[in-house]
């Protein structure tokens, strides 16, 4: 099980200043628990790409935050991610939903989840795969990593949050 | 009428004192040439369309100061969501200024998709954006300038220029050097 109120507070650990991104299934209830949250501003957007750039933004302003979205939006984020996240060297954490991981085991599976990893790799992204609560200590590593390399990590979020 | 970019880029950089300006495409290295500080920034080698985006979010993140982005009709139209983005996060100190010359100016003046059909004004409009400027003469543009850098925002201003020649910018720093330039600047 995968926790809202786990993710909400290991964020909040971390400093997190804003939540940039768009809401799935896995993370719906992520999204209200934050949306939720007077400390933290959520800033949705209508396409992942814009995500990166908001937060890029925002980083460079002095701000900590993280992107929230779903690995179809991360695959239709590419160049924002090259260009901002990646060329300006930004410490960006993001959280991924991973929709489809249950399907990989299966013959009939879910192309985006095949999809996923492989292009993670490609894009040279480190990445977790969190599949329940006491798994949460992946966010702080991926904020560490980020700030050590000045440079993006993710968290795959591969379990539906209650 | 028309107006010419490099007349009202001369006119903006006359007027600005400690704003940030992002600019992109055609904008960048006319603007560099007017104006080089730690506040300028090249969006340059980053994420294609998304210039005004990141702005957005140095607005966001230094409310007390004005975010002026130079975005161009063919980036703005591979990123319209960011009308609506900027409609539902309402930022006063943001102003985005369209240069409209109907042309990918950098791979050699190709016809941006819908020119002369579509309307920036509109668009911005629809998405619920209440200050929405289209100029097309030098005399409107020099009555707004000063709202551009003054009055509350979110602003959009959409500059109907002639189709330039301006190739594609290149930068001696490295996008990563000239983000790291801007973040010491806003962040000192």
């Amino acid at each position: 099980m995968l926790s809202s109120s786990v993710i909400h507070q290991a964020l909040k650990d971390q400093g997190v200043s804003h939540v940039v991104g768009l809401s799935d299934n896995i993370c719906r209830m992520l999204f209200q628990s934050l949306e939720a949250d007077d400390e933290m501003e959520v800033i949705p957007v209508s396409r992942e790409g814009e995500a990166f750039a908001i937060a890029a933004g925002l980083h460079v302003g002095g701000q900590k935050p993280v992107v929230l979205i779903q690995n179809t939006g991360l695959l239709e984020s590419g160049d924002a991610f090259r260009g901002c996240s990646w060329n300006m060297k930004i410490p960006q954490v993001m959280l991924i939903g991973y929709r489809g991981f249950k399907t990989l085991d299966l013959e009939k599976k879910d192309s985006v989840a095949e999809f996923t990893e492989p292009t993670m790799k490609a894009w040279r992204i480190p990445y977790k795969i969190m599949v329940e609560d006491e798994d949460v200590s992946m966010i702080e590593r991926a904020f560490k990593l980020a700030e050590s390399t000045s440079m993006p990590a993710a968290v795959l979020i591969a379990e539906t949050t209650t | 009428m028309v107006l010419n970019k490099y007349t009202c880029l001369e006119k903006l950089a006359a007027r600005r004192k400690d704003e940030v300006i992002i600019t992109c495409m055609g904008t960048a290295k006319p603007w560099e040439k007017l104006s080089d500080t730690d506040l300028d920034f090249a969006s340059v080698d980053s994420a294609m369309s998304h210039a005004a985006d990141f702005a957005l979010g140095i607005a966001i993140a230094k409310p007390e100061r004005r975010v002026i982005t130079l975005n161009g009709d063919g980036s703005m139209l591979m990123c319209l969501e960011t009308f609506v983005t900027l409609a539902q996060r309402p930022c006063e100190n943001y102003t985005m200024i369209i240069i409209e010359n109907g042309t990918y100016e950098v791979t050699g003046n190709q016809k941006v998709p819908g020119v002369q059909l579509m309307n920036f004004e509109a668009m911005a409009r629809g998405a619920g954006l209440e200050k929405v400027y289209s100029i097309e003469s030098e005399a409107a543009f020099e009555d707004l300038l000063p709202k551009l850098f003054e009055e509350p925002g979110p602003m959009v201003c959409i500059l109907k220029v002639a189709p330039g020649g301006e190739g594609v910018p290149k930068f001696e720093k490295t996008l990563a050097e000239r983000t790291d330039r801007l973040r010491n600047a806003l962040n000192s």
